[in-house]
């Protein structure tokens, strides 16, 4: 799925979002107005030390939190006041989700995993889109394993289940948490440049939140988090570089 | 051990709610029954030895027995599921150093504790509910106003037993914790892998053997009972063998009910999610339903050996017919055994709810891919409505067999060998039916109000 270059709307958008945590005196920012455009198409990676808000930030742009002050867009979708109906189908037909730990259900074998977004919209892929899951499963190497179990797969594997999953349904953007956390350096580079290939040739928009220098040098784009704020936001860098960064800035806290 | 040696606990008042209430339940009913029995002998046996009272505490035990085998599997089951629900504890406490059998017994200990306040509870709630009935009957006019005793000394035979089935059965259940493996500890292993299926394989061998030798001596008992009533005692022997091979061979015999039952379900996704739920861990499905099974079978082969025996007598002796003394004895008796299936119902429901609780994680995961809060609902009563249909079900058949067969043996000689159709009572069938659907609804509330109100964040946080 294609888009047109001159789109130039982001496919996401936070405005002076602001997310409290705890009541009264014992109240902490998770977010201090944080104005932000996802970019239609490409990979961004969300960097910072842990605590710095970059997991709140993702919850409140995939709709599974809502900011205290400020407003989230996806697309068009003014999703800060959704209700939690909408929300979840908001989640189930336009968000695709890559998590640290696989989250594959374990009750399901790799085909229905993958087709789980469609079962739970209670239809069946169009031709169309069937041709597109077939295409991702031969291209993530997993043609031969779709009567398999989670259980029976490695750790690289599961994670190219849970990436054909939250492709297949060619959602606006798809959310990446740490999807190289529980691999391995090699099996994790794989993983890295399939998301980078799914955005460069498919304009899969993805967003990534990440701590690891590498992972984040295959982006687009790296937007930087620290305590809350973004401190800063660059094109495509290299690990040196965002690592030299992520030093500076732990330097200055 | 010494006491400075305890392990850090991590029973919930929640986890052990369950144990304490079927705990307390079978003590209940052994000692309101024993008490029973003692205010019987204070009316009839005036000066008679205590031979009336041997005679019916002698009949009562054999009820109480019945309940607490029943008790005790639930008990065991439960204590699979909390050890379940604790590998990760478990597993972290292991990689520091705790030895297997050292957590094994501390869970033991648990179910020691369990079974003491279930059995104390039990204690008073039985005295207190024979002594409110005798004061009823006493203020009604239905019993005369003799010196009845307080305390029934027997009664500390049922609480000793409710506290040694608890713990053993905490101890057969806590099994699991063996399995455990420190490595589950580090998150590297997503679900533990398939168990050891050597152990399996004798397992199968067993129940077969005991499936197999039970039928083959129902059938004996049955061909006997055309000569004789004592073939009564050789099917009798046939038939706890065979069952006990169906409950040890439950774990390949409920997964393929609940196939069956789920097909019957549809197609919609929660169903379909449900389904495969319910089949994927053959052992959780297991020691949810295994209980209910025992129980209905219990109270269905009961009913219909006595409704083929009520109208045997009918037709040989149309005399007896609408004897009340005839119709009360029955009415007693289904209640007694009644109560086993209500024990067995109390542990379903509390499994089943403790079992989706422990999957937090799993329906946070299905909230935050697109499945709405109906959604799981749905799928959490379509789980609970295969469980209990597929183990009522399982029961009924079985106990039709089971209530035919022993019928037969026992009256096949008398009826002019010949066969005794068997009679299905159909208000019991009626009954179970209703009362499986309450008990499918009943065990969905908690979990289905619990996964409404976690947020897929924290649920998928909780790693």
């Amino acid at each position: 799925m294609h888009t047109p270059a001159s789109d130039s709307s982001p496919i996401a958008r936070l405005e002076t979002v602001s997310k409290y945590f705890g009541i009264g005196s014992t109240t902490v920012p998770a977010l201090d107005r944080v104005s932000l455009g996802i970019r239609r198409g490409e990979f961004t990676a969300i960097m910072g030390p842990s605590g710095s808000g970059k997991s709140t930030l993702m919850h409140i742009m995939a709709g599974l939190d809502s900011p205290t002050e400020g407003r989230a867009w996806l697309g068009d979708t003014d999703i800060t006041n959704l209700g939690d109906t909408e929300l979840t189908l908001l989640r189930r037909r336009r968000i695709g989700f890559v998590f640290q730990s696989f989250n594959l259900v374990p009750t399901l074998d790799v085909r229905g995993n993958v087709l789980l977004p469609f079962q739970l919209d209670g239809r069946a892929p169009t031709p169309d889109e069937s041709a597109w899951i077939d295409l991702l499963l031969t291209s993530l190497g997993l043609r031969d394993r779709l009567g398999h179990r989670p259980h029976q797969l490695s750790g690289g594997q599961q994670q190219r289940v849970a990436i054909a999953r939250a492709l297949g349904t060619r959602p606006d953007l798809v959310f990446a948490d740490e999807p190289t956390g529980n691999l391995d350096s090699r099996t994790g580079r794989e993983v890295l440049a399939l998301l980078a290939t799914a955005a460069r040739e498919y304009g899969q928009s993805i967003a990534m939140v990440t701590h690891d220098p590498i992972a984040a040098s295959s982006a687009d784009r790296v937007i930087f988090l620290a305590d809350g704020r973004i401190v800063d936001d660059r094109a495509r860098s290299s690990a040196e570089d965002i690592s030299r960064f992520m030093l500076s800035m732990e330097r200055a806290a | 051990m010494s006491r400075g040696n305890e392990l850090p606990r991590y029973s919930s008042s929640r986890e052990h709610a369950s144990g304490i209430l079927v705990a307390a339940l079978g003590s209940t009913f052994g000692v309101g029954l024993l008490q029973a029995t003692g205010f019987l002998t204070d009316l009839f046996d005036t000066g008679g030895g205590g031979t009336l009272q041997v005679a019916l505490a002698s009949v009562a035990l054999v009820f109480i027995l019945l309940a607490l085998y029943v008790a005790a599997i639930v008990t065991a089951n439960t204590f699979g599921t909390i050890v379940a629900g604790r590998a990760r504890s478990i597993a972290l406490l292991r990689l520091v150093g705790a030895s297997a059998h050292t957590l094994r017994r501390s869970v033991a200990r648990e179910g020691l504790r369990v079974g003491a306040v279930g059995a104390a509870i039990g204690a008073v709630a039985g005295l207190a509910i024979s002594h409110t009935a005798l004061r009823i009957g006493i203020a009604t006019g239905t019993l005369p106003d003799v010196a009845y005793r307080a305390i029934d000394p027997l009664i500390v035979l049922p609480v000793a037993m409710v506290v040694l089935t608890t713990w053993l059965a905490s101890h057969v259940g806590s099994r699991a914790v063996l399995g455990v493996s420190p490595l589950q500890a580090t998150g590297a292993a997503e679900e533990p892998a398939p168990g050891d299926e050597n152990r399996h394989v004798v397992r199968l061998v067993f129940a077969i053997l005991l499936v197999a030798g039970g039928t083959g001596m129902l059938a004996l008992g049955i061909l006997l009972g055309l000569v004789s009533p004592a073939g009564i005692i050789v099917a009798f022997f046939g038939g706890i063998a065979s069952f006990s091979g169906v409950v040890l061979g439950a774990r390949w015999i409920l997964p393929a009910t609940l196939r069956l039952v789920g097909r019957l379900f549809g197609r919609s996704s929660p169903v379909t999610l449900a389904a495969a739920n319910a089949v994927r861990y053959p052992e959780r499905s297991t020691r949810t339903t295994v209980g209910l099974v025992i129980g209905v079978t219990l109270v269905t082969t009961f009913a219909v050996a006595m409704t083929s025996y009520e109208s045997f007598l009918f037709s040989e002796y149309p005399d007896s017919a609408g004897d009340p003394s005839l119709t009360i004895t029955i009415a007693v008796l289904g209640g007694l055994i009644g109560f086993s299936a209500i024990i067995a119902a109390v542990g379903m429901v509390n499994n089943l709810s403790l079992s989706v609780l422990q999957r937090t994680r799993e329906l946070g995961l299905l909230r935050a891919l697109g499945f709405t809060s109906p959604q799981v609902r749905r799928m959490i009563l379509a789980e609970s409505a295969q469980m209990t249909i597929a183990a009522a079900g399982l029961g009924v058949l079985l106990g039709i067999g089971y209530g035919w067969a022993g019928a037969q043996a026992l009256l096949g000689s008398l009826a002019g060998a010949t066969l005794v159709l068997p009679l299905v009572p159909w208000p019991l069938v009626a009954m179970l039916i209703v009362g499986t659907a309450a008990l499918a609804w009943i065990a969905s509330i908690a979990p289905s109000r619990r996964a409404t109100s976690v947020s897929p964040l924290t649920a998928l946080a909780a790693t």
